[in-house]
């Protein structure tokens, strides 16, 4: 167990998805503020014309997962589909980020595999993702692919090094591909 | 000149106005030395302001001549009293940590380029410019004398934060 305080709390990692519209993340948090329950992390945003929600819920212990569980239940009515996983101990603790962060930006014409490929290649550097989202723009004769990520480079491994890394996949899959050093300044 | 504790938000001396110093008199020069003592202390510090040792005056110290991203480019250690920004220029976006808000950081646009007019350590008005990762520095550290913290100035929220918790 690390030491955080997070010792007499019960973790849930929940997922919350349906049609958006103005209230449901009010709808969610009411019944979790209602329980007792946290909301200690969270990403929730617009995905096409659905709204998504990925919480950390913690709650005083004892508490199990049935509980929460059975309180979302509501939540179907209004048109919401909800996952709840409980959280083991050693799941719930804090690691910083090691080695340098970087952001990479890829954008081209749409084709299968883009995702994939880029991220295939990181996966196998030990580059690890910490944010990414995607979009496709562009027109309808032709769609363009934005896929913008941030990674934790693992130790040893330089921003001109995932640079290289990415170079032969920019001309083989013909997009663009840039990265850069978004490591934080401690002020 | 001993080292201080960095007051952690939620503290309120870290959203409070701070006042103008009088005069750089002797209890200034000790603040000056408390400040540098600390700032070389915190990992990687590049300066720490006045509130964040629980001084509520117009001092801060900045000094990003041994950061990667501030050598190439500074005036050395700065002691700023009153501080002004009397012109600003240009906007980049930066991500911030602060020690006063540990694991957290944000994106915050701030001026590239920065004239800044103050009192240095021994009580002389100075003008210096600023660019680059000093600017930034100075920027942070005059927005702690008036209360604000970079969470008030995030710019974006897409790819603006980074958490460092991390649940594997």
């Amino acid at each position: 167990m690390c030491e955080c305080r997070k010792e007499n709390l019960a973790h849930f990692a929940v997922t919350i998805i349906g049609k958006d519209r103005p209230g449901i993340v009010a709808d969610v948090t009411e019944i979790l503020f209602r329980l007792g329950g946290n909301m200690e992390d969270s990403s929730c945003t617009m995905l096409g014309g659905d709204f998504a929600m990925i919480l950390i819920v913690s709650h005083p212990k004892p508490f199990v997962k049935s509980r929460l569980t059975e309180e979302f239940r509501g939540l179907h009515g209004l048109g919401l589909s909800v996952y709840v996983r409980s959280l083991h101990e050693n799941e719930v603790c804090y690691r910083s980020p090691q080695g340098e962060l970087c952001m990479v930006s890829v954008y081209g014409s749409d084709q299968p595999g883009i995702v994939f490929r880029v991220t295939r290649e990181l996966a196998d550097r030990g580059i690890n993702i910490t944010d990414l989202n995607t979009r496709l723009i562009g027109t309808k004769e032709e769609p363009v692919y934005v896929m913008m990520l941030e990674a934790a480079l693992p130790e040893g491994l330089s921003i001109e090094d995932a640079e290289g890394l990415l170079e032969k996949l920019k001309k083989e899959l013909k997009v663009e591909i840039s990265v850069r050093a978004i490591t934080p300044v401690s002020l | 000149m001993p080292v201080r504790t960095i007051l952690l938000y939620p503290d309120p001396i870290l959203k409070t106005v701070c006042l103008k110093v009088k005069a750089v008199d002797r209890e200034i020069s000790a603040i000056i030395g408390d400040l540098v003592e600390t700032m070389r202390t915190g990992p990687g510090s590049v300066g720490v302001a006045a509130p964040q040792i629980s001084v509520t005056l117009r001092v801060c110290v900045v000094d990003v001549s041994e950061n990667r991203q501030g050598r190439e480019n500074n005036h050395g250690l700065l002691a700023l009293v009153n501080p002004e920004i009397i012109h600003r220029q240009g906007a980049a976006i930066t991500r911030e940590g602060c020690m006063s808000i540990p694991d957290y950081t944000g994106d915050v646009e701030r001026a590239t380029r920065i004239i800044v007019r103050f009192l240095d350590e021994t009580g002389n008005p100075r003008e210096i410019e600023a660019s680059g990762f000093e600017a930034v520095a100075i920027q942070h550290e005059m927005d702690h004398l008036d209360g604000i913290l970079f969470l008030d100035r995030i710019a974006s929220l897409k790819t603006g934060l980074f958490r460092r918790k991390n649940y594997k």
